[in-house]
């Protein structure tokens, strides 16, 4: 099976999130990149699948800056995924347009098979989730988000799935080639090796350029960028018995906050 | 300004989803004074779910009623709402950012050639173009986005917009465009099982949660959290310590390694506040803090605080919100 996994990176959880000089985006000098947490279930779940159903091979994509991208890339690779392709491009991040991401992505897999494409539910920084859905129909392949429990029955040569949605789960059947947003792996995803890591700084990066696949018409973006003004600590509610704690809070909600159903 | 909105209908057997009816109330905020509110509905009881929206205002909706619509993933429906929005000519197509609006929203953006944004919170015209903003990093910072080249898609947070009441009126239904088109996907839904992961509504996309930490002693005792949640009709959370002590399933913890939540109200209850935690939930709407210690670093990110023994305060909690919502 031929398995892409596209992989984003985005600012370490830990990063200290700043406005950046002319407050339209995020700082991201000094900022350590990582592989967004949802893409870390999708590489586990294309090596799952790899072991599962020999012989496969993962190839991961990932479309930003140089560096952060390489950074990344390899960290897949000492995962265990067997090729690397980096599509350069301006920042990508909040205030990057997902659809120009989406179409870049496109222009680097368009005329390349494969058997499933997997993406991140929605990566941390932004939380879009824009890109799979549109990448889908750029390549014109069934789509499918929210996923979990991913097997393939390679009789019959179909994905089946789980589709978790507000009411319930959902189950789904659907044949080769398929895009799917992926929630969650059969398991945690796994940590590299230390020669693992080793030999994956040295492994060959597949370039593509997709400058001219990223402008378009009609585009998202980003204006703004603005910390939430730090909350300046509770109102502690004064009460002699729980009681009178409790009634204050209820009326606190109700009225102020306006909360309260 | 003259702007027409297209509004993308989620609903069950014709009845619309709450977060259809939020987006119908920024609709119609967006079409007035002067513009057109359209409805789309697909599915074999798309004429019920847009006669339960006529109330919005909208003059017409555009239906498409096949039965195979029913089926089809959500996914599918992008050409359809591509079609229909061209047809219209709208500048702005509105979906609620529900799973089923979240799985649309890329793919009718990347048919239809528009800009695309999920995860909205407030969104307004400004110099003739639509502006959005947004929570991003679970709710550490706010971006704001300017939709540029006039065709907009939207997906609404859920809960950031309040609904819009809905009494049946006429309008003007007609087939959506390609008419007769049934949707062209190979994904086969073959099973549902409802509500499989708990009774109250799932953490992710709850109004309200209650979470309990480590300060709550025992599983038993835990109870006393999902009392008042079901009081309050919230999804249950909890800290690390919970689920790492095998109190309750992983699914519900809240924090870096678990869940971000960014709902209208946040209750932690004897939780302490480590930053692991905070990150998954400071984006909440309203926090409110219940720990015996006053100088907990919850303290300092929560809006109320009551500074006491969770076993007292809980049940006298609980008790008043079963009081307030029967009065
Ligand atoms: C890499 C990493 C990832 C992590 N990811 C997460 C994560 O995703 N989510 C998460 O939650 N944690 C996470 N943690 C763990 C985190 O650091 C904390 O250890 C954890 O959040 C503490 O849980 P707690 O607040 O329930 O417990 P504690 O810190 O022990 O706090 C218990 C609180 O209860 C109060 N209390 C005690 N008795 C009472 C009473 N009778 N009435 C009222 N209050 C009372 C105490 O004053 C105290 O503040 C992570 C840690 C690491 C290192
Ligand atoms: N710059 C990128 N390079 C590669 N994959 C990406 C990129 N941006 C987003 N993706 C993929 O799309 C998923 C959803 O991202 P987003 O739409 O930004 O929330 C991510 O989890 C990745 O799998």
């Amino acid at each position: 099976m031929e398995i892409v996994v596209a992989v984003k990176p985005v600012p370490e959880a830990e990063a200290r999130l700043r406005a950046s000089a002319d407050g339209s985006g995020l700082e991201t000098d000094g900022v350590k990149f990582v592989l967004a947490g949802y893409d870390e279930s999708a590489i586990e779940q294309a090596l799952l699948l790899k072991e599962a159903h020999p012989p496969s091979t993962v190839q991961v994509l990932s479309l930003g800056p140089a560096a952060r991208c390489e950074e990344v890339l390899r960290a897949a690779l000492a995962l265990g995924c067997d090729r690397a392709t980096l599509v350069e491009a301006a920042p990508s991040g909040p205030l990057a347009d997902p659809m120009g991401v989406a179409r870049g992505l496109a222009a680097a897999l368009r005329g390349k098979k494969f058997d499933l494409l997997l993406v991140g539910k929605q990566a941390g920084d932004d939380e879009e989730g824009v890109v799979g859905s549109a990448l889908a129909q750029l390549l014109g392949v069934g789509y499918a988000g929210f996923v979990t429990d991913l097997r393939f029955d390679a009789a019959s040569g179909h994905f089946r799935f789980r589709r978790t949605v507000e009411r319930g789960t959902e189950l789904w059947e659907a044949p080769v080639p398929l895009l799917v947003g992926l929630q969650q792996a059969w398991n945690d995803p796994r940590t590299a090796k230390l020669p693992a890591i080793l030999r994956s700084r040295k492994q060959p990066i597949e370039r593509f350029d997709a400058a001219s696949a990223l402008e378009a018409a009609a585009r998202s973006l980003g204006a703004a960028f603005a910390l939430p003004a730090p909350r300046t600590g509770a109102k502690l509610l004064d009460y002699r018995s729980p009681q009178e704690a409790a009634e204050k809070l209820v009326r606190a909600l109700r009225e102020e906050a306006k909360v309260f159903p | 300004m003259s702007p027409t909105v297209l509004l993308v209908v989620e609903h069950l057997d014709g009845v619309p989803a709450p977060a259809t009816l939020e987006a119908a109330g920024l609709g119609k905020a967006l079409a007035s004074p002067q513009g057109r509110l359209v409805v789309l509905a697909a599915g074999s009881s798309a004429r019920k779910a847009a006669e339960a929206l006529a109330a919005v205002g909208a003059g017409s909706a555009r239906l498409a009623e096949e039965p195979a619509w029913d089926l089809c993933p959500p996914s599918a429906l992008g050409s359809l709402v591509a079609a229909t929005a061209r047809a219209e000519g709208a500048e702005v197509v509105l979906i609620g950012g529900t799973c089923f609006g979240r799985d649309l929203l890329g793919g009718a953006a990347a048919a239809w050639e528009a800009a695309a944004a999920a995860g909205v919170t407030e969104a307004s015209w400004e110099d003739g173009g639509l502006v959005v903003r947004r929570p991003v990093f679970g709710g550490r910072a706010t971006e704001t986005r300017r939709l540029e080249g006039g065709r907009a898609i939207v997906a609404l947070r859920p809960h950031a917009f309040p609904p819009l009441d809905t009494t049946a009126a006429s309008f003007e239904a007609s087939p959506s465009p390609p008419s007769g088109a049934a949707p062209a996907s190979t994904l086969r839904r073959t099973g549902f099982e409802p509500g499989a992961s708990s009774a109250g509504p799932s953490l992710s996309d709850a109004a309200i949660v209650v979470s309990g930490g480590r300060g709550l002693r025992s599983p038993e005792n835990f109870g006393l959290v999902e009392e008042l949640a079901a009081a309050l009709g919230a999804a249950v959370g909890a800290s690390r310590a919970v689920t790492d002590a095998g109190w309750r399933p992983g699914t519900l913890q809240v924090g870096q390694t678990g869940k971000t939540v960014t709902p209208q109200l946040y209750v932690a209850v004897g939780i302490s506040g480590a930053i692991q935690h905070l990150v998954g939930m400071v984006g909440s709407r309203v926090i409110v803090a219940i720990n015996n210690d006053p100088s907990a670093p919850i303290f300092r990110v929560a809006d109320y605080g009551i500074v006491g023994d969770l076993f007292e305060i809980l049940p006298a909690l609980t008790a008043e919100v079963r009081k307030a919502r029967a009065g």
